[in-house]
């Protein structure tokens, strides 16, 4: 079970970060546009609606990514105090009343708005003659299906943590704030911040 | 079962919401607006529980349209439902606002992974060393522009944690004050622009980030100069508290050639010209070196006046219109960004230097700021043509103002001063910091000015910005790694293994940049349906109604709006506060007659206390994450406060003279 899990994770982990990679060429692209516009005087018309497109499916295919790495913003009143069996069991009842609905509803209208739009093969209005568009919007419902299986992963980890007491694995990635990391880069090593208690226990006694 | 004491606290606030709401809603004849307010309440309610939020808004988003198109034709509200949601969440994907968002995570990530804060804080450090407090000052500094750089709050104050606790608690100082610089510092990349929080309330209020930005900049400034004016007072009231630096602390290590033309007195600038002149046991070439870069502050305010004098004296043809008086403004406010424009019109009467401007310039402005500059020099040059018709003669120029003589003493002053105090350390002391102080500097005002200005979109500056971020990785990792080489250290070639970091660096940035625009977004995505929600049920009338009922002044009003956000902000984060609850306080502006603008930076200041105040002040978290065993919560909290305080003082401050936040937007946009 874990191992099916856990290559669920990969897939979506996989996938964002493959569409992570076009925040390189988002800041490569629109450096480029600014330079060609000022320095070179030849803007491309249609720049806007490709970024705007570039940035559109980053976010939405890296949502089942965030979602398998624990990322989403969590209101963190309670939550970190709930022992992992409560935190599990309020989860779990959640998932099926907001998570399955909601995702559910954008997956299945995302398809149809997809499709109406595939089959005009829409193009852009923001400019004159602007670029098809209807691929763009076909990212709604991969996006959802996505998020949707690795949706169906975390409730069967609540299952298993309300079975075990305790949360199953996750694999790592990288962190915004890897304390270890930071340490190495600023060339702080454990045994210094030791040191450094001796400190602030004198100062303690000093009071 | 025994409820933990941390419980305790979210359960009561839990129960403030809900008993009132359980109580006061109408149950037997529930109309529809009281739906609205009844999913508001849930909304806390369930955000608090703690699933993700964006999920949490997307599935009590789609119920409660449901109920609202069922209440009119029950037939067709499920295709109505989804259609809503399913456009909502395509107006996020194509949203040209929060386009910024990702581009400026992106940037942060690659300076915080550029290492250059150790640098940047022993610079000013070594700067600062006579102000008292001065290792509190310099880390206050340091947090200002490395948070508004990166805008990662948490990554700022574990790094500061690192590097400026240690050093404050070996030089004595107390541990509630540095814990308490270090955690306010780190948050001020909220507030002062580049910030994402901005973008975030522009998307949800629909004010242009633009002005947000330029409004945003001086009540960031003041509140960053209160805090230092904070620990200065003290340090100097207190001196127990944050002990002067002893002389070891404050020495900086001077290179032979300074050591050998010390010998001929103190001031580094006569050394300099002496050993120009005359024969020294020094190289020609190192001093010539030194003399330029001890120049260079006099190089730059030369440059400045010229440039301020070429526009102040423009004809004024170019004023006529509206429109173009705003390109006017832009020509004249845009000086140190444009510097090409300026380097073909040095004015004659500038005798000070007037022929290396030029070269004045490109070697004042680092690779990162060489990126950037085209796109604001040739705008500004298309900005103002009529401006180059100035040059065809200085008959056709106006006179010179009075304030531009005021502004040439002061600048002349300032140059003599340096140029008397100009040690042989202090030499050694702007090396530094022009290694890791400008540099910086330059990249956040290359991308703030060319945004507030109007020279390219929130979105450019931001690409550009990050593109800036990862010149400055590279630079900096190549300058360790050739440090590392030098000392022998190296394995490979320089280049080399500086290329394979890089490529670390910008892989591990996008994935990061990918997770925290997919967090951000998708709270839009909810929040979309979620507000439409509410306004179907007609939410926004009831409140509306109920407030207007109470009779409020403006000023009531105000205070009443942000002690609700001050409360909010205790059990929730920022995000959640502006994505939710903002599409309920806009509307409700007008009534009060009061600028959007104005409301997003109070909230802006305000939401700077949401980070500070437990339980949920992720910045105290992550600094015990990092100290000293024995340095308690409890005293990381108490530092914390006097520093609340301040900010709740600086949101007064900005309440009584608007002005601080609003003259910036009125000198540039005309508001």
């Amino acid at each position: 079970m874990q191992k099916l899990l856990l290559s669920v994770d990969k897939l979506s982990t996989w996938i964002g970060q493959f569409f992570s990679w076009l925040i390189v060429g988002l800041t490569l692209s629109i450096t480029w546009e600014v330079f060609s516009r000022y320095a070179l005087d030849h803007p491309h018309d249609w720049m806007f609606d490709a970024m705007l497109q570039m940035y559109g499916t980053l976010f939405m295919m890296a949502g089942a990514y965030t979602l398998a790495k624990n990322g989403h913003v969590r209101g963190d009143v309670l939550y970190s105090f709930f022992r992992p069996r409560t935190q599990a069991s309020w989860d779990l009842l959640l998932y099926i009343v907001f998570f399955l609905p909601g995702t559910i509803a954008l997956t299945y209208a995302g398809y149809f708005y997809a499709s109406d739009s595939w089959m005009i093969r829409e193009h852009s209005s923001v400019t004159s003659d602007g670029p098809p568009i209807y691929q763009f919007k076909a990212v709604i419902p991969l996006a959802g299906a996505i998020l949707l299986v690795q949706g169906i992963v975390e409730i069967i980890r609540c299952i298993i943590c309300i079975r075990e007491g305790d949360w199953p694995s996750r694999e790592a990635d990288v962190q915004e704030v890897d304390v270890d990391k930071l340490k190495e880069m600023v060339h702080v090593k454990d045994e210094d911040i030791q040191k450094l208690d001796a400190l602030v226990v004198k100062q303690e006694h000093a009071k | 079962m025994k409820v933990r004491k941390e419980l305790w606290f979210g359960f009561v606030i839990m129960a403030l919401i809900a008993i009132p709401v359980l109580v006061f809603t109408p149950w037997t004849n529930l109309t529809n607006g009281h739906l609205g307010l009844l999913m508001l309440a849930l909304i806390v309610i369930a955000i608090m529980l703690g699933f993700p939020t964006a999920f949490t808004l997307m599935g009590m988003g789609v119920f409660f349209a449901w109920l609202a198109y069922r209440s009119v034709d029950p037939s067709k509200a499920v295709a109505q439902t989804l259609d809503l949601f399913v456009q909502r969440s395509f107006g996020v994907m194509a949203n040209d606002v929060l386009i910024a968002i990702p581009l400026f995570v992106f940037m942060g990530y690659l300076v915080e992974r550029a290492a250059l804060i150790d640098r940047l804080f022993k610079s000013l450090h070594l700067a600062l060393a006579r102000v008292p407090g001065s290792l509190a000052v310099a880390t206050i500094v340091t947090c200002a522009i490395f948070a508004t750089a990166t805008g990662i709050v948490g990554a700022v104050v574990t790094l500061m944690g690192l590097l400026a606790f240690p050093a404050m608690l070996r030089a004595g100082y107390n541990i509630q004050i540095s814990a308490g610089s270090i955690t306010a510092g780190g948050c001020l990349g909220i507030l002062i622009p580049p910030s994402v929080l901005l973008i975030v309330y522009g998307a949800t209020a629909g004010v242009s980030v633009v002005q947000l930005y330029a409004g945003a900049f001086f009540p960031g400034f003041m509140l960053a100069t209160l805090y230092i004016g904070y620990v200065i007072v003290l340090a100097k009231w207190r001196p127990d508290l944050m002990p002067p630096l002893g002389a070891a602390e404050r020495q900086v290590a001077l290179p032979d050639y300074s050591k050998t033309l010390s010998a001929g007195g103190s001031n580094a600038l006569a050394g300099l010209f002496r050993a120009v002149t005359g024969n020294a046991q020094v190289p020609k070439g190192t001093v010539l070196n030194q003399l330029f870069i001890s120049l260079l502050p006099a190089l730059a305010l030369g440059a400045i006046l010229a440039l301020t004098y070429y526009s102040a004296t423009a004809p004024a043809e170019k004023a006529e219109t509206v429109l173009q008086e705003v390109g006017g403004a832009t020509a004249e406010q845009e000086d140190e960004a444009s510097v090409d424009t300026g380097g073909l019109a040095a004015p004659a009467d500038e005798e000070e230097k007037p022929e290396p401007l030029g070269a004045a310039k490109s070697a004042d402005e680092p690779k990162p700021a060489e990126a950037a500059k085209p796109a604001p020099a040739v705008e500004a040059a298309k900005q103002a043509p009529a401006t180059s018709a100035a040059d065809a003669g200085p008959a056709e120029r106006l006179p010179v103002p009075t304030w531009y003589w005021i502004m040439f003493g002061i600048f002349a002053a300032v140059v003599a001063l340096l140029a008397w105090m100009w040690t042989w350390e202090r030499l050694e002391v702007f090396k530094m910091l022009l290694g890791s102080f400008f540099p910086l500097a330059l990249l956040i005002l290359m991308v703030l000015g060319s945004i507030v200005f109007g020279l390219s979109t929130p979105t450019e500056a931001a690409a550009v910005g990050a593109f800036g971020g990862c010149v400055l990785a590279l630079v900096y990792r190549f300058l360790a790694h050739r440090q590392a080489a030098a000392a022998g250290e190296a394995r490979g070639s320089v280049a080399w293994t500086t290329a394979k970091e890089l490529g670390v660096i910008i892989r591990e940035s996008s994935f990061l940049t990918a997770k925290t625009s997919a967090m951000v977004c998708w709270l839009f995505v909810g929040s979309g349906i979620f507000s439409a929600a509410f306004a179907l049920l007609g939410g926004q009338e009831v409140v509306e109604h109920w407030v207007l009922s109470l009779g409020l002044t403006p000023l009531q009003f105000m205070i009443l709006a942000q002690f609700i956000i001050f409360i909010l902000g205790w059990p929730l984060e920022w995000t959640e506060i502006i994505v939710i609850f903002m599409p309920i306080f806009i509307p409700l502006l007008p009534k009060f007659g009061i600028d959007p603008l104005f409301f997003g930076l109070l909230v802006a200041l305000n939401l700077q206390t949401a980070f500070l105040s437990p339980p949920v002040a992720m910045a105290a978290f992550y600094l015990k994450g990092v100290s000293p065993p024995h340095v308690t919560l409890n005293q990381i909290f108490a530092g914390m406060m006097p520093f609340m305080g301040i900010q709740v003082i600086a949101l007064i401050l900005l309440y009584m003279f608007p002005q601080i936040g609003l003259w910036l937007p009125s000198v540039v946009y005309g508001r």
